[in-house]
């Protein structure tokens, strides 16, 4: 009896050797329930590498789950490595800001090339990553990164100077953010050296850039073996308050060039695999800005609206364009060509205007126009609003869905001013 | 214009959909829209009714995954009517979780863990702790309060009781009335609102057995004689009695304490009588009172002490002081010398401005009562129902548990103290030879106390309140539990000077659990303790646990005594301040206040039940029995009541 148990055992143990050999887990980086929806839908094996407190949900919904705090550097940050490798982990896909290096370190690990590590820090330095794209003769504006608040003062001065500005003229702005934080985290515009006076010690240190006119769209670039297989543009209305997908028309024609730009900008950054989501300024004579780049689930819910206009799950692409081992004939009959959308696709990030909200109110119309599809915003139970941080943390979203961009950008235009909280 | 009803159905019937076919892990990025949706149907016309054809669907879709609504079993009644009230996402999942219910109820699907009966039991016990929004009434409480959901409250109440029997309904409600007067406490603002709101009751097509029994509380509180239904008014009643002979009057008076003794509430026109009869025939007021033998020994004794007191004290205002008479006489406390000195005191006191106005505040403007009226009627109410004290709305267990100790035991120290407090506001104790005096005291644990409070605990309560926190500040650092010096300098001689407690004060470890358990049943268990009697009420300290067994907290309460119930089980009775004395614990532990041998105002527990939960207590040194004979059974059994569900928040060692 005994005897048989010890075989039974023996064998179950050799199963168990033999699955891990071979099992290629994609290790998703960071907690997103899209992306974990996304690569179960796929069935692709997988592992959540995120903050520990989402140990307990994930061990109740029988994820595999390794907790990892990202904030924490230090020699055992080899620990996470080692615990994904005995897994059988052999891809990393970043989902958040922070998590880029980390993946980037994971991933230089796992196809043992190390400067893909050095690559992924490009997109997490800004300072680093505008000397980069300034080297390979992209075009950006004069940028500098501070320590100091003399720094600062002195930028705001030098790039005014250059601007032929007398005494007495209003200065152009300058920007300035911090190095490594997440698209508009932080971000601050100067107006005058008075202004220098909001930052702090903690801010430094930052990046200073001149300001750039233009309208600004932001870029989802799907690449594969450095090659650019999908492109989408996003048409922002309003930084941070609202955008949607496919670009408009009049910005669609600029898409010879945009495609130029972002091919431009994966071989200057050597960017091989997954998602990129730069931002460009589009001037009035009709080039192009750089403004940053980020490898990462962009914000303004842009995945959302890609898959409504185009009907594929963009958190799905980015997974199989974050494999080395996706053949160009899945890709191929993955995406759909950039004309073959259903409609525009776009959202109104709503964040109460006043300190304390009592009373949500959602307007008739809106309600009952043709383009409005759903919100996400309750009543709140308590009154206080949270203070905003960066675009993040809109209080709701409204979504909306139509065929004529225009009709789209005026709804987008005209609820923006709208109180929806009282 | 609003959309159809229709499409907005179809909407949540595609969200549901979509949040059924979702992966379990990822339920939380679709319910959204199931609750956005959901609240467009609530606000419409018959949405509760479209709801309510989904309902057997939510929880198979995960609608209530991960959430606090998640487990139907786990749901509490008592916490309803505050997600209701609350505005936007409780108040949607509170509505489909009793939709959710009542499927459940209606036997449209099954639970495994909830019985259709006990998913009914619910709503039945929601709505009767919800009366008001079931039958809104006009009341001046209701506007002020009002909330903005409360309309859309009542329709989901009426909803559930279209489908709901009334007469399980009622059952409940009379279920709630029978339990909270049962523990007779002094303070009956909380019943007679419930009462007030049951009177809708009686005009649904509810059985005649329940209603009568409904009627019987109605009329304790609006009249139970013959005499008094007819005259409401009690000017005209008082009117109305002069005409009467010496046995229509005896006959009213026993109605009325009939009524009394059987409920605990007194109707305003008892104060009318029982005054009248003061002054025209002080003869029947032994029936007026329902009194025993010992009670009419205990008047006559002191016949006149209690005419000065019915005429200082007892008016429509204050009638619930009757009843604390009647108690009081049969007690015998007008026996004790120092007692009628000491209500005569007060009866004259020079009463403070600022306790003056909290006394009137206390009671309904308008009747012309003086704050020593009042402050009379309150310490008769205490000295009467010792066990009736109650913390109010107010952390204040220690400063009630010593009201009501001196009440039973030592009624002259009481009468010595409410002078103080209201006439000099201030009270000292003497703490290890040194003097505390509560007006240098500022703090304690209620600074802001909750009014709610009957007269004797709203003059010491912010006294006893502050000088409990100084003396166990002063104790703080000795490293060991203070509540052993404390207790017995606070509460006096009665505690005794044995003390032990679970928990280690150093390290807030657990320590040596089966020897703090055996202890216990060596100084308390009559098989254990060689035989000891328990005189005084001990002051011990528990883990108060929810229904789940989950620790919310510290509390004070005193075992009253230790004895068998009829079945012949020992159990342990014990004065809970909070005059809810039978809230579920967990576990199975659910303190009974009536039916286990207990008297008015006493809970109960099984002696290891109730040992399960204590984390200190006195004890007499001189007074220990076999601590090694206890059954090492017993004791595990404890300690794993103990251990699964206080003692998961603590380390054992």
């Amino acid at each position: 009896m005994e005897l048989d148990q010890l075989e039974r055992n023996t064998s179950v143990e050799e199963a168990k050797t033999k699955d891990k050999t071979k099992p290629y887990l994609t290790a998703l980086i960071g907690w997103s329930l899209e992306a974990i929806e996304a690569a179960s839908r796929m069935n692709r094996p997988f592992v959540v590498v995120g903050p520990p407190d989402f140990e307990s949900y994930a061990k109740k919904h029988d994820l595999q789950f390794v907790g990892w705090d990202f904030s924490k550097l230090n020699e055992s940050s080899d620990n996470l490595y080692k615990q994904l490798e005995a897994l059988g982990v052999e891809l990393a896909v970043p989902l958040y800001e922070e998590c880029v290096e980390w993946a980037g370190a994971l991933n230089a690990r796992f196809r043992q090339d190390p400067r893909i590590f050095n690559r992924s820090w490009l997109l997490r330095d800004k300072g680093m990553m505008k000397r980069k794209a300034q080297i390979a003769g992209i075009k950006v504006g004069v940028f500098e990164e501070a320590r100091t608040k003399d720094d600062v003062k002195r930028f705001l001065e030098r790039v005014n100077q250059a601007l032929l500005k007398l005494d007495g003229d209003h200065f152009d702005p300058i920007h300035v953010k911090p190095l490594d934080k997440a698209g508009s985290v932080g971000h601050l515009a100067i107006d005058t050296v008075d202004d220098i006076d909001q930052l702090e010690d903690v801010d430094f240190p930052l990046l200073m850039e001149s300001h750039l006119d233009g309208q600004e769209f932001s870029c989802e670039a799907f690449v594969h073996k450095g090659k650019v297989q999908f492109l989408n543009i996003t048409e922002y209305i309003r930084l941070g308050y609202s955008n949607f997908v496919p670009a408009s028309p009049s910005l669609q024609e600029k898409r010879p060039l945009i495609e130029k730009a972002v091919q431009q900008l994966v071989d200057a950054f050597e960017i091989e695999y997954g998602v990129i989501h730069p931002e460009y300024f589009i001037m009035p004579d009709g080039t192009l800005h750089f403004g940053e780049v980020a490898a990462r689930v962009p914000g303004g819910h842009i995945f959302d609206l890609i898959e409504r206009a185009y009907g594929f799950s963009a958190y799905e692409a980015q997974i199989l364009c974050s494999d080395p081992n996706t053949t160009q004939e899945e890709i191929n009959e993955f995406f759909p060509s950039a004309d073959d959308f259903k409609g525009y696709a776009g959202c109104l990030m709503v964040h109460p205007e006043i300190d304390y909200v009592e009373d949500l109110n959602i307007p008739e119309e809106l309600e009952q126009h043709p383009y409005f599809e759903k919100h996400d915003m309750f009543t709140p139970p308590q009154g206080k609003v949270a203070e905003r941080v960066g675009f993040g943390n809109h209080y709701g979203t409204i979504f909306m869905f139509g065929k004529d961009s225009d009709e789209m950008t005026d709804l987008l235009k005209l609820y923006e001013q709208y109180n929806f909280y009282r | 214009m609003a959309q159809p009803t229709i499409i907005v159905v179809e909407r949540f019937e595609k969200a549901l959909e979509t949040l059924d076919q979702a992966p379990p892990f990822a339920k939380a990025r679709y319910q959204t829209d199931v609750y956005q949706e959901a609240n467009r149907l609530i606000e419409m016309e018959e949405g509760f009714e479209h709801l309510f054809q989904y309902a057997h669907r939510f929880e198979s879709a995960g609608v209530f995954q991960d959430g606090p609504w998640e487990d139907a079993e786990k749901l509490q009644a008592p916490l309803v009517a505050g997600s209701l009230k609350a505005k936007g996402l409780p108040m949607i999942i509170e509505v489909l979780s009793e939709l959710r219910m009542l499927a459940i109820a209606k036997e449209i699907y099954q639970n495994p863990n909830v019985p259709a009966q006990m998913a009914e039991d619910f709503l039945n016990e929601v709505m009767a702790l919800n009366l008001n929004l079931l039958f809104p009434n006009s009341s001046e409480s209701d506007r002020i309060e009002k909330h903005e959901n409360d309309e859309k409250a009542s329709e989901l109440f009426q909803f559930l009781a279209s489908y709901l029997s009334t007469n399980e309904l009622t059952k409940t409600l009379i279920y709630e009335i029978e339990r909270l007067t049962a523990q007779r406490p002094i303070m009956i603002k909380r019943v007679v609102s419930m009462i007030k709101m049951a009177k809708g009751m009686l005009d649904t097509d509810l059985d005649e057995e329940h209603k009568n029994e409904l009627r019987g509380f109605i009329a304790a509180i609006e009249g139970p004689s013959p005499l008094s239904e007819q005259y409401t008014d009690v000017n005209a009643y008082r009117l109305r009695l002069k005409d009467l002979s010496r046995g229509e009057l005896i006959s009213e008076s026993v109605a009325l304490a009939k009524s009394m003794r059987e409920t605990g509430l007194v109707a305003p026109h008892h104060a009318t009588l029982v005054r009248f009869l003061t002054k025209r025939m002080p003869g029947i007021l032994p029936y007026a009172l329902q009194l025993n033998s010992k009670g009419i020994a205990n008047l006559e004794e002191n016949n006149e002490l209690v005419m000065q007191l019915i005429k200082a004290a007892i008016f429509p205002a204050t009638r619930q002081s009757i009843y604390g008479l009647a108690l009081m006489l049969e007690r015998g406390v007008l026996s004790s010398s120092p007692v009628a000195p000491g209500l005569r005191r007060l009866i004259e006191l020079d009463i403070r401005a600022d306790v003056r106005s909290a006394l009137y505040q206390s009671s309904q403007n308008g009747e012309g009562l003086t704050a020593n009226s009042i402050l009379v009627a309150g310490t008769i109410s205490v000295l009467g129902q010792p066990l009736g004290v109650g913390q109010g709305f107010n952390p204040t267990c220690q400063a009630a548990r010593g009201i009501s100790l001196w009440a039973q035991h030592a009624p002259g120290f009481l009468l010595e103290i409410i002078p103080r407090a209201a006439r000099d506001g201030d009270i000292d104790f003497t703490f290890e030879g040194a003097s505390i005096h509560s007006k240098n005291l500022s703090g304690g644990l209620a600074p802001d106390l909750h009014t709610e409070l009957d007269p004797v605990s709203l003059v010491l309560v912010p006294h006893l309140d502050r000088i409990y926190s100084e003396m166990m500040a002063r104790v703080a650092l000795r490293g060991e539990d203070g509540h052993r010096w404390v207790n017995p300098a606070f509460y006096g001689n009665w505690v005794q000077k044995g003390f032990s407690t679970v928990i280690d004060p150093i390290t807030g470890y657990i320590h040596d659990y089966p020897g703090f358990v055996r202890l216990f049943y060596a100084t308390h268990h009559p098989e254990y303790n060689d035989d000891y009697e328990m005189i005084y009420p001990n002051p011990v300290g528990i883990f108060i646990t929810n229904v789940h067994g989950k620790l919310l907290g510290f509390h004070a309460v005193s075992i009253i005594r230790i004895d068998t119930d009829p079945s012949g089980e020992y159990r342990i009775y014990f004065y809970n301040p909070n005059n809810d004395g039978s809230q579920n614990w967990g576990q199975n532990i659910e303190p009974s206040v009536t039916g286990n041998g207990e008297q008015e105002g006493e809970s109960s527990l099984l002696f290891h039940e109730f040992t399960s939960r204590i984390y200190a207590f006195h004890y007499n040194p001189y007074e220990q029995g076999e601590a090694y004979a206890v059954d090492a059974q017993l004791v595990q059994k404890t300690q794993n009541l103990a251990k699964e569900s206080w003692g998961k928040d603590y380390t054992w060692i």
